[in-house]
């Protein structure tokens, strides 16, 4: 490894051009949005340095505070769902008892595959007040839980969420379940010669070791769910009203409707911000030595 | 180690800094000269132009048969008037204006593109759109128009950047004659004979309005309809900055919605319903009433024949109806064909984007039943007006006044608020108090 290092010349050509790209099309465009927030811009032309007025203006709109909300309730039910269910089925489908294994992977992987597009509208039918299952299916069971899915208010956020959840729930379930199946064999069997049975040798020895797991699906999951936008786009616009607005649907609608591309990218950069923020949070909260085997 | 991550970085930043400096000098170069070229070319090359074939990009909507069949008829009438031209078209996207708006920021403008309010007020700010003053004289334009359009064809500054060709189209309030003659109801001329209606076709299981509230315009027509009976200029009012949203008729308008939606005035899930399923309501004759523009008579009259009619907005009380009855939502602004000032061919551009235009709105009269155009038209009509049409025809010259749809709003910020904040009234969930406030605090 240290003869490979000393190859100084080695390592610029190989790695140069990955940076160099990587530069392009990620560092720039990030720069570009700080600096670029910093300006009253309508996408055209140059446009006037205001410095931080845009993010003043942020602290003070009342879209901003919603759409804060949103991305992290949306970020939680991914998480409680994704995380959970994923762990659930993961833990399932590695069980050897069970029938239908190969089956079962593939379903659960499906919606992954899927255009979000067509799980929208799926769900959009799915959620119909009239007509849709989920009511429909409350009606014949004799119960009135007829919900506003969508048009409530408090309500159309969690029922967003829940479809982005249910269409990346078989990603999780993937890594998760791969995680599970390359633990050694001789811990279990460890614990069946103990005397534990499979949810308490789950509970105390596959789940802390899927850790470095969990932290990768954490990341994905919380900052997948701050920057929700395809669901709520095609499926409510943002609405009822501005009722399910995230920073991502709040810089659309800032740059593409109101043509303020500045005070859209003070949006975007604060979505920036708030999900390294995560991330380095959650880096710390689960930063442990990687277990070795 | 720690020396050549420095090393490799520094490359890599001086290596990003040239590329970025080469890559805009030479654009910058290329765009000063060629510049310069079409200056010193640009009469040589418009004069070839009228002799030799060209093709020009142009943005146009091209999605249904109200788009497709009078863009067919304007090419095709293009072909013999200036057989030297062909037209290459780039279906315009539904999508506020994204795609336009990149062609723009790239320098990659089509020739010609459909231009609405919003993209006028963009554009011209940043040198995107070509003011077509001297080519409405030099056409003729402005003597083609209906002097009632007048307002379609010139902004507020004065000059005109798109040649339109849809006049002051209307927002109109439908309904099922035989449901309201089923039901006892009595066509509603004040708001409270309106809201009766609401409670009583609410007792019998029929929807009373079907509402397409998931676009917002629709919310926003809904709004205005009730604004207008107290403020004729409705929301064009606000929109140009010269009311507030604690005036008397936009607070009465959103306490009537409130109290409307609360009575039951619209199905469930309203605010999630698209054209398809709100139509379906009231062509099936689940739906009683249904708010569209003009340009639904076709449609409702295919599905309902002679039992579908449109009423006048309901008054604010009997003593208002007769002089408010005329006052109508909806209108038009400056749109149309415009031209890119990029274009090679500038002068062939705007002529062809004239001349679309005149064939645009030639077909609509003629082939679509539709009067409301900007422009006058000798053609004779090919297919007659359904009764709805004809009785809109005899009222047009009766109006005392317009609004604006949503989309022909010219202050985008006040725009998306109205949008969002009438669709959320709708819901239940917002006061009419809130909804002042947060218009009041918009339009500070």
């Amino acid at each position: 490894m240290h003869k490979y290092l000393k190859n100084k010349v080695a390592i610029i050509v190989f790695t140069l051009p990955a940076l160099v790209v990587f530069s392009i099309i990620v560092f720039y465009p990030i720069i570009q949005t700080f600096y670029k927030s910093m300006f009253d811009w309508n996408g055209l032309g140059k446009g006037t340095f205001i410095f931080l007025d845009n993010y003043v203006r942020l602290l003070g709109d009342r879209l901003f505070y919603t759409s804060l909300r949103n991305g992290l309730i949306f970020a939680a039910v991914l998480v409680i769902l994704q995380i959970g269910i994923g762990t659930f089925l993961a833990l399932a489908v590695s069980d050897v008892t069970l029938k239908g294994r190969s089956f079962l992977r593939v379903t659960y992987f499906i919606p992954v595959v899927l255009s979000i597009t067509v799980v929208c509208q799926l769900w959009l039918s799915i959620y119909n007040e009239e007509l849709g299952l989920i009511n429909k299916l409350m009606e014949q069971l004799g119960l009135s839980y007829r919900q506003h899915w969508l048009s409530s208010e408090k309500g159309a956020i969690y029922a967003i969420a829940v479809v982005n959840a249910w269409q990346y729930m078989g990603y999780h379930f993937a890594l998760i379940f791969a995680a599970v199946k390359s633990l050694p064999e001789q811990y279990f069997e460890a614990a069946r010669i103990d005397g534990a049975g499979k949810i308490k040798a789950h509970l105390n020895i596959t789940i802390p070791l899927l850790y470095e797991t969990y932290k990768f699906c954490l990341i994905l999951a919380i900052t997948g769910g701050l920057n929700a936008f395809a669901n709520m786009f095609i499926m409510t616009n943002g609405g009822p009203g501005d009722a399910t607005y995230t920073l991502t649907f709040l810089m659309y609608r800032s740059a593409f409707r109101v043509n303020e591309f500045g005070y859209g990218c003070a949006a975007a950069a604060v979505l920036v911000i708030e999900c390294l923020l995560a991330t380095i949070i959650i880096n710390k909260l689960f930063g442990r030595e990687q277990i070795t085997y | 180690m720690k020396k050549l991550i420095k090393k490799t970085l520094i490359m890599t930043m001086a290596l990003i800094l040239i590329f970025s400096m080469v890559a805009c000098s030479s654009s910058k170069n290329d765009d000063a000269d060629k510049k310069d070229e079409i200056t010193v070319t640009e009469g040589k090359k418009n004069e070839e132009a009228k002799k030799k074939p060209i093709k020009l990009r142009i943005y146009a909507q091209y999605a249904d048969d109200d788009t497709k069949v009078p863009y067919d008829y304007a090419l095709d009438a293009l072909k013999k008037e200036m057989p030297h031209v062909e037209l290459e078209l780039d279906v315009q996207a539904q999508d506020d204006g994204q795609k336009i708006k990149t062609y723009a920021a790239t320098g990659n403008l089509p020739d010609i593109f459909q231009a609405n309010l919003d993209i006028i007020n963009t554009f011209k700010t940043s040198n995107n759109i070509m003011v077509l003053d001297e080519y409405v004289e030099k056409l003729g334009f402005k003597e083609k128009m209906h002097p009632s359009a007048m307002n379609t064809l010139y902004t507020d500054d004065g000059h005109c950047y798109a040649f339109p060709y849809a006049g002051n189209e209307l927002v109109l309030l439908y309904y099922n004659k035989e449901i309201f003659e089923q039901n006892g109801v009595e066509v509603p001329k004040t708001y409270d004979e309106f809201l009766q209606a609401v409670k009583v076709f609410n007792s019998k299981g029929i929807i009373p309005l079907a509402l397409f509230a998931k676009e917002k315009w629709p919310c926003v027509a809904l709004f205005d309809i009730f604004a207008t009976r107290l403020e004729p200029q409705g929301i064009l009012k606000l929109d140009r900055g010269e009311g507030k949203a604690s005036e008397e008729s936009y607070t009465v308008a959103a306490q009537r919605i409130v109290e409307l939606v609360k009575a039951g005035l619209l199905p469930k899930g309203a605010t999630n319903m698209n054209y398809d399923q709100a139509a379906a309501l009231f062509h099936q004759g689940k739906a009683a009433m249904f708010i569209n523009g003009q340009w639904e008579i076709e449609a409702s009259t295919e599905a309902l024949g002679d039992k579908v009619d449109w009423m006048y907005y309901p008054a604010y009380d009997q003593s208002t109806y007769e002089s408010t009855k005329y006052a109508f939502s909806g209108g038009g602004g400056p749109s149309g064909y415009a031209v890119s000032p990029r274009s090679e061919y500038k002068d062939v551009a705007a002529e062809v984007a004239a001349f679309i235009s005149l064939k645009y709105a030639e077909c609509k009269y003629t082939m679509r039943g539709n009067p409301i155009i900007a422009t006058k038209v000798d053609a004779p009509i090919v297919k007659p007006y359904p009764p709805m049409m004809q009785k809109l025809a005899q009222d047009i010259p009766k109006i005392t006044s317009t609004t604006a749809f949503a989309w022909g709003l010219g202050n985008a910020k006040f725009k998306a608020a109205i949008e969002d904040n009438a669709q959320k009234l709708l819901t239940g969930f917002y006061s009419a108090e809130d909804f002042v406030k947060d218009m009041n605090k918009l339009l500070e």
